[in-house]
């Protein structure tokens, strides 16, 4: 079948100009959009440039967004590409810089922020004689996060990247995550290891919006690992200390009156005695007074002694 | 110009396990690999790890078993070497974080693989080589140790007969480079890509192995390469562990009635009696996952390619499978320490041979040869790197300008790099597949003398170095296609069937001519095959 | 048609006129709203699932004894709700949490309670054809860009679990259509407004702001409608940050959704307390007035 691809190509060498480019390719009608490419660089233009490996949906190399649609070009069959488009519209993944056509900045995209998280683990016992005993289940939970390809798929649908391209991101936290659930972690490796990814553009960074839960190609649900992070922040002592102070304050008005004390959050969050911090804040809250959006004065709910009970007990348990 | 102590070129389960071990042995390290550690073909690797772990295990039961795989072309030491060295390598995984699949106890639990005598591949899911690759990438990390990623090494560095250094060309930089070092190890990995189809990544095209080649390295056993025998592929390819032919997956034909009986079978064996049973009037073979317990858990990598490459859902419908071209035995002759003839220049892991594997690799043992002997390999560069200290590589790039400069001086033949390979790799496995003869053999020799001609006349339009994979491509396909006219000839030599190499007109296997290695080696620019025994 | 209504902690405190509007908007439709009143803050993302899912296993047996659905008009306490609802259909999870938590208050959730957004209650419990009827001044020329922010659609799997509510992904468009006003879409109408990270980056929070309401304005918008009062904190509370942060003027009005239902349903922009605002709303205004 003809097959037409629309790439967006960019030329690093004359000027970086960059724009789409039309190809017709034939090809067999369960072809990869991967064979295209490979088809139009071998047979129309040698200089066009993709990465790809495996070819089998195995290493994570060839993440492109195909009509839009961030996916692998090796595990994506062309018919299922035209039968809702005319065309096969090629682009890099978004939050990166483009360096040749579809071969984007690797290195600052994946490869330094997941290096970021530390991701070793540096055993007391190395070379001992024997392996640790651990469970299986535990282990089981393990491989399912390392089966990460790292193609930064999560990482192209962030939120957070197209405003702060220092944070570190859905794939390298999920990294980290991989460490933070593994019980062959030790408890001192453990608090180097939270202090590591909550650093700051880290874990606290992350606005929770789960757009990455829905993009991973192995359905790892790194938004949903994030935020298990933080379960296990609040419980070994939040790092961060805004975000701790901000949190504690928090949970503690709930605690003590049922529900949010917005002002004294604000202020607590910025710490009582930072004076620069809270001035920071002052033109807003002035603001906030004269439109008469100023929360009035907090009173406790009816069924705050209750919730102080529930939260107490959970506390406890740690 | 970069200098260190050891170079490793290939970022592979091999590569990073030598970096790693020679920087712990005090050398200034670096890894130069064409694409990124995370991406070379060793992630492909599904099944397991072998290693005599368990009570009903030894390391004299293993070596035995590598023996038998080996159809008596096994080096003694490095097959000893290897059951010796196993245990302690996969524990050191373990500790170091990959998530073996653990036993009731908790232990280190161990799958059938092949035709090993005992249950003693350690495995992580049906992803093995993904998890061991990670994890050798993040103690490569720990190591701190420089990684130039996607560079493409053009040719190596000799002075005064030793290998001092290497020359490549980074992608993102589009400029060469000389890179000097004490010593260089090659863990470039294999060649698969000479047959079409194959299970193995676009990478793996031979490039150490003519880098060697071409100083006059030897290359062993080149007509030994395994088919895997349990591989979906029409254009695609989607391998499944034969770990599930141990666990109740059935060989059916399209009857649905049992073709082959996997007891016992060494791979070569096995690979035969399916393209055997798929050439004998049955229809085709497939492999019909369903009966295996706990499939999902057991092989969820293998249904998650099936599905993807297949468009199969394996847990419902028999896969078609077919032998494929798979992993070479043969390579770079090297002793069992990973040394070659040249001084400086060690080789290891699938782009090597050093006696291991023999006419048959035994399954589960890719890895385990990769780490074990990736930590020897790498401690061995590092001493030799410091008794031959540090120098000034005596090389320059001029050289591979030019070449690059030629390559890229444009003008269409109207021929394609992927015309070349295409046709390459179905000669290939036509006349070097599962079986050959003499005839189909010289054949093959003639028809790639052709397409070597066609592949020197062609030329790459794109003259930018920046990420110009055609150019890459055109020194790669150059790679194959030298390799091929030296392959064919090893096959041409060996008149006999053993292991990996069968052929029809000399079906018998012949001790008293071939219990031999076969040799190929460069000789005023062509191919001169020579022989020399096993050693015992 | 009767709801536990679950106003959440910020249309009590610093969004009341999100609070006010749609207890009016309730009315004039006539859904029955009993207000919650001794139930606790969701957590809101702010405490540990393991602080937090007991205080809501609370509030939903709450709402159980009343055999009521729960209705919210915040977007972050309907996802957490939603979650944690979710992760409480664990039978074994449930019993722990009625256990060790809500037995002593003589207690038990017995994961029945249905947590929904108003926007939902309009298109699955209410009827858009019967709103339709009911509307007073439909807002022609109005150019609305729908604000979904993250928590009303994600997790896809628990906040649009079924083909059914399939329509969930399309619901404000869709309401500020059938209002009568324009849509002006933009590129990050479902991306986060900024708000969760207010603490940790600012400058990166606010840059959200000025991504989301610059693109709208820029697109010709009057005004952007949100399901949800935090991002409604960030957006409007503060846009004038993010426009010193930018050096760029952008005063775009944010309008929450019960208030843009209001004004098609007839009330004036002062009963919606449009006033409150901390960007002016003149804009909405001016058009309102023009309709009236």
């Amino acid at each position: 079948m003809e097959v037409t691809y629309k790439i967006n190509r960019k030329d690093p060498e004359n000027g970086g100009e960059s724009g789409y480019a039309t190809y017709q390719v034939d090809l067999p009608e369960d072809a990869t959009v991967l064979d295209g490419l490979q088809k139009i660089r071998d047979e129309q233009d040698d200089s066009l440039a993709f990465r790809a490996s495996c070819c089998q949906g195995t290493c994570g190399e060839c993440a492109v967004r195909i009509n839009y649609k961030a996916q692998f070009t090796c595990t994506t069959r062309i018919g299922d590409v035209t039968k809702k488009a005319p065309e096969v519209q090629l682009d890099p993944v978004r939050n990166i810089s483009v360096i040749k056509d579809l071969v984007f900045d690797m290195d600052a995209f994946t490869w330094d922020k997941m290096a970021a998280v530390k991701p070793w683990m540096e055993p007391d016992e190395e070379f001992a004689p024997t392996e640790n005993i651990v469970s299986e289940k535990d282990m089981a939970d393990v491989r399912k996060t390392m089966s990460c390809y790292q193609c930064g798929l999560c990482d192209e649908g962030c939120a957070v990247l197209p405003v702060n391209f220092d944070f570190l991101g859905p794939g390298a936290m999920v990294k980290s995550y991989r460490f933070v659930m593994d019980p062959r972690e030790s408890g001192a490796q453990m608090d180097a290891r939270m202090k590591v990814v909550e650093q700051p553009q880290g874990l606290w960074d992350c606005v929770h919006c789960y757009e990455a839960d829905g993009k991973c190609p192995r359905g790892l649900t790194p938004s949903t690992k994030i935020m298990e992070i933080r379960d296990v922040s609040f419980k070994e002592g939040i790092k961060n200390e805004k975000v701790g102070r901000h949190h504690a304050s928090f949970i503690n008005s709930v605690k003590q009156t049922g529900w949010l004390d917005e002002r004294k959050l604000v202020m607590e969050t910025e710490g009582l005695t930072n004076v620069a911090g809270l001035m920071k804040l002052l033109p807003t809250a002035v603001r906030a007074m004269r439109r008469g959006k100023m929360p009035g004065r907090h009173e406790k709910r009816p069924g705050a002694d209750q919730i102080k009970r529930i939260i107490e007990k959970a506390e406890e348990s740690k | 110009m970069p200098q260190f102590d050891v170079l490793v070129i290939g970022g592979g389960a091999s590569g990073l396990r030598a970096a790693i071990a020679a920087k712990r042995a005090g050398a200034s390290v670096a890894v130069l690999s064409k694409v990124h550690p995370l991406r070379t073909n060793s992630a492909l690797s599904p099944g397991g790890l072998n290693a005599p772990l368990g009570s009903d295990d030894s390391a004299e039961k293993f070596a035995q078993d590598i023996r038998s795989a080996g159809d008596g072309l096994c080096d003694t030491e490095a097959v000893n070497i290897l059951a010796a060295d196993a245990a302690r390598e996969v524990i050191w995984l373990e500790r170091v974080g990959v998530p073996f699949n653990r036993d009731a106890e908790g232990r280190i639990d161990r799958r059938a693989l092949g035709s090993s005598s005992v249950q003693r591949a350690a495995y992580a899911d049906d992803r093995t080589g993904h998890m061991v690759l990670h994890v050798l990438h993040e103690q490569f990390q720990r190591e701190d140790i420089p990684c130039f990623s996607e560079w493409f090494v053009t040719s190596l560095i000799q002075d005064g007969g030793a290998c001092t250094g290497a020359v490549a060309l980074g992608h993102r930089s589009g400029q060469l480079e000389t890179f000097a070092a004490g010593a260089v190890v090659l863990a470039t990995g294999g060649a698969t890509q000479l047959y079409r189809p194959c299970t193995s990544a676009v990478g793996t095209t031979g490039d150490g192995l003519m880098l060697a080649y071409d100083l006059g390295v030897g290359l062993v056993d080149l007509e030994m390469v395994q088919f895997h025998p349990t591989v979906y592929s029409t254009d695609r390819t989607a391998l499944v562990s034969e770990a599930a032919l141990s666990e109740g997956a059935q060989l059916v034909n399209e009857a649905g009635d049992a073709v082959v009986d996997a007891a016992g079978l060494s791979r070569a064996e096995l690979a035969a009696a399916v393209h055997k049973a798929g050439h004998n009037g049955g229809g085709p073979v497939s492999l019909d996952l369903r009966p295996v317990a706990d499939l999902a858990s057991r092989f969820p990598g293998a249904l998650e390619v099936v599905k993807s490459m297949a468009g199969i859902d394996a847990s419902q419908n028999p896969v078609p499978v077919q032998p494929v071209a798979h992993r070479p035995m043969g390579g770079i002759e090297t002793n069992a320490a990973g040394e070659t003839s040249v001084s400086g220049l060690y080789a290891v892991g699938e782009c090597a041979h050093n006696g291991l594997n023999g006419a048959g690799r035994l399954p589960g043992n890719t890895l385990t040869e990769a780490v074990v002997f990736g930590k020897r390999v790498g401690e061995a560069a590092a001493s030799h790197a410091r008794s031959a200290g540090a120098k000034e590589a005596a090389g320059s790039a001029a050289r591979d300008n030019e070449r690059l400069a030629e390559i890229t001086s444009g003008g269409s033949s109207g021929d394609t790099l992927g015309t070349i390979h295409r046709e390459l790799g179905e000669l290939m496995s036509a006349n070097l597949g599962v079986t050959r003869t003499d005839a189909g053999l010289a054949e093959a020799q003639d028809k790639i003398r052709a397409l070597q001609q066609r592949h020197a006349a062609l030329r790459v339009n794109n003259k930018s170095r920046i990420y110009n994979y055609a150019l890459a491509g055109h020194i790669e396909l150059g790679n194959l296609l030298k390799l091929a006219e030296a392959t064919a000839l090893a096959a041409r030599g060996r008149a006999e069937s053993r292991g990996a190499h069968l052929r029809s007109d000399h079906p018998e296997k012949d001790d008293s001519n071939w219990k031999a290695h076969t040799v190929v080696r460069s000789q005023d620019g062509s191919p001169k095959l020579d022989t020399r025994p096993v050693s015992a | 048609m009767k709801y536990a209504f679950y106003p959440g902690c910020v249309a009590k405190g610093g969004c009341p006129e999100l609070y006010s509007a749609a207890v009016k908007v309730a009315e004039k439709l006539d859904i029955e709203l009993e207000e919650m009143t001794d139930v606790s803050c969701t957590g809101a993302g702010c405490m540990p699932t393991q602080l937090s899912d007991p205080i809501n296993a609370r509030t939903f047996a709450k709402a159980e004894q009343m055999g009521l659905p729960i209705m919210t008009i915040c977007s972050t306490c309907q996802g957490v709700f939603s979650q944690a609802n979710h992760r409480l259909q664990d039978p074994e999870y449930r019993e722990e949490i009625n256990r060790e938590y809500l037995a002593d208050e003589g207690l038990s959730y017995q994961g029945t309670t249905e947590v929904t957004h108003m926007l939902w209650v309009l298109f699955e419990d209410y009827g858009i054809e019967k709103l339709q009827s009911l509307i007073e001044r439909p807002l022609n020329g109005l150019k609305v860009s729908p604000f979904y922010g993250c928590f009303i659609r994600r997790p896809g799997n628990i906040m649009v679990p079924t083909k059914e509510v399939g329509g969930r992904r399309t619901y404000l468009e869709d309401l500020t259509r059938i209002l009568g006003a324009e849509n002006v879409d933009i590129s990050g109408k479902t991306k986060c407004c900024g708000f969760p990270i207010l603490t940790a980056n600012e400058e990166a929070s606010l840059g959200m702001v000025s991504k989301h309401a610059g693109e709208s304005k820029g697109n010709g918008a009057d005004c952007m409608v949100t399901p949800c009062p935090l991002c409604h904190l960030n957006l409007d509370g503060n846009q004038p940050r993010a426009e010193s942060q930018k050096g760029e003027k952008i005063d775009l009005p944010i309008i929450h959704l019960p208030q843009l239902v209001g004004l098609a349903l007839g009330f004036d922009p002062d009963e919606m307390q449009l006033s409150r605002h901390i960007v002016s709303t003149k804009a909405v205004n001016d058009k309102i007035d023009m309709l009236t």
